[in-house]
């Protein structure tokens, strides 16, 4: 016979699996620390990388005028300005990264812990069924 | 309203129960208008863009994750860009390559709003996308509203300058003056910084009143979403002088809000009048909670079957329960 209760908590379980399981897997191995530090690296190199794609653009849209001004620019100004620019970039870029994963981690973490204690009512609900066919097989003997 | 309420449960349940066959077949239309679309607007590439083509690469991306079409999509207009010439196509693919490195890698759930806000630009009702976003979504897909507003100024300005980007205009135009005129569609282009804007503020705007506590929160969100685009839109394009687009304005946003009637009727339809409050605690907190019941109705197929329908006018007294009983009428006293 379905066993109803196990079987609501196996939904639920299941349901979990399919939709956030991938997700927050990772959140179940690295502490909020590692997590978020992780998810930053991986942020550093794809901002670094859109930054150099952006500043790419910039440097063929306005070609023309960069070749025509070239002998009375500063370069040093210059750099110096797409320096800073790439560092304020980078800081409102990690700023977002780190808000939206801490975010993350803690409402993953939540249903991590939902999804623990689902498992821990369905192994008591397990054990208490093998207990009861123990019994019964005791009764048989 | 009850009759369209028993609809919604209807279709609630045929969704339920087909829903292995109703997704691929969402996906499929939309990947069909999206490449329709894209052979409309820029189907240089012969190869590519009949609609034989589009038929069958829609047949796949009904198969794949929404992500799949994302990238299908992108490869199909960059390969009508290069077609066109390869310097436009470098452009298409650095704006994708920022997109993608900035922000998909971010939320990739919500990427299909890039997708669908060229399709409903090209529909003439793309005021629908930033309203139906900030309903059903969370706040970051705005982000993916504006990178679909930005593809679509892109593959409008490309069209309308094809003569000036072709191959064929190679020695009157150099390389670079080529990328220029492109990336001009997207930097110098007023228009787009203008919906760009309205999209973003009217995404934000609906997302926070939706949010906010108050009785019928989903259709003052729309209500004022809808009418802030309507408004700020009519009057950035008086500024810019571009007023032949403002009827096109006013008629899209009626549409839209008809849409975003039909969003809130499929997926948020709460009735107030049986509202209940209840108080509760638990080991750590107490709990005052505000239930709102969802107004859902059993369908009016029930029929009721009265198998005692003559004798429900008797009424039952002392005398016949006695002798019902088999006892004497007294013994009731």
């Amino acid at each position: 016979m379905v066993n109803e209760e196990r079987l609501h908590h196996m939904i639920k379980m299941a349901i979990f699996d399919t939709d956030q399981g991938k997700e927050c897997k990772p959140m179940t191995q690295y502490a909020r620390k590692d997590y978020v530090s992780l998810r930053m690296l991986g942020s550093f190199v794809s901002g670094t990388i859109g930054f150099a794609l952006i500043l790419v653009t910039w440097g063929i849209y306005s070609m023309n005028q960069l070749m025509e001004n070239l002998n009375a620019m500063d370069i040093q100004e210059l750099l110096t300005s797409v320096l800073v620019k790439y560092i304020v970039f980078m800081i409102a870029y990690m700023a977002i990264t780190y808000f939206v994963y801490n975010r993350r981690y803690t409402k993953g973490r939540r249903e991590v812990k939902k999804y623990y204690g689902n498992l821990k009512k369905l192994n008591q609900l397990y054990e208490r069924e093998d207990k009861l066919k123990m019994s019964e097989n005791k009764d048989w003997e | 309203m009850t009759t369209l309420l028993e609809l919604k449960e209807k279709l609630i349940r045929f969704y339920g129960k087909n829903e292995i066959y109703v997704k691929p077949a969402i996906r499929f239309v939309l990947a069909l208008f999206t490449f329709l679309m894209i052979n409309n607007s820029i189907g240089y590439m012969k190869l590519v863009s009949k609609t034989p083509v589009a038929v069958i690469l829609a047949l796949v991306c009904s198969m794949l994750p929404a992500n799949g079409l994302i990238a299908i999509a992108a490869l199909v207009v960059l390969a009508d860009l290069y077609a066109l010439s390869i310097e436009v196509c470098l452009v298409g693919l650095l704006m994708f390559a920022i997109i993608y490195f900035i922000y998909f890698r971010f939320s990739p759930k919500s990427g299909i709003n890039a997708v669908l806000t060229p399709v409903c630009f090209k529909l003439h009702i793309p005021y629908a996308v930033p309203v139906g976003s900030g309903l059903l979504s969370e706040a970051y897909s705005v982000v993916s509203v504006a990178c679909g507003t930005v593809i679509y100024f892109f593959i409008h300005g490309v069209s309308e300058n094809a003569s000036a980007l072709s191959d064929a205009a190679e020695e009157t135009d150099s390389s670079v003056s080529k990328v220029v005129v492109a990336l001009n569609q997207l930097i110098g282009n007023k228009e787009m910084y203008l919906v760009l804007g309205i999209f973003i503020i009217t995404t934000l705007i609906v997302y926070v009143v939706r949010k906010l506590d108050i009785e019928h929160s989903w259709t003052v969100a729309w209500a004022s979403g809808i009418l802030f685009e309507a408004i700020g839109l009519t009057a950035g394009y008086i500024l810019l002088g571009i007023s032949d687009k403002i009827a096109g304005v006013i008629i899209g946003s009626v549409i839209s809000g008809v849409i975003a009637m039909i969003i809130q009727f499929l997926f948020f339809n709460l009735d107030y009048s049986r509202t209940e409050r209840l108080q509760f605690e638990d080991d750590d907190y107490y709990y005052y909670v505000k239930a709102v019941p969802k107004s859902l109705v059993t369908e009016k197929d029930k029929q009721i079957k009265r198998f005692n329908g003559k004798n429900e006018k008797e009424r039952l007294n002392k005398k016949k329960f006695a002798e019902e009983m088999d006892i004497d009428e007294n013994l009731l006293d």
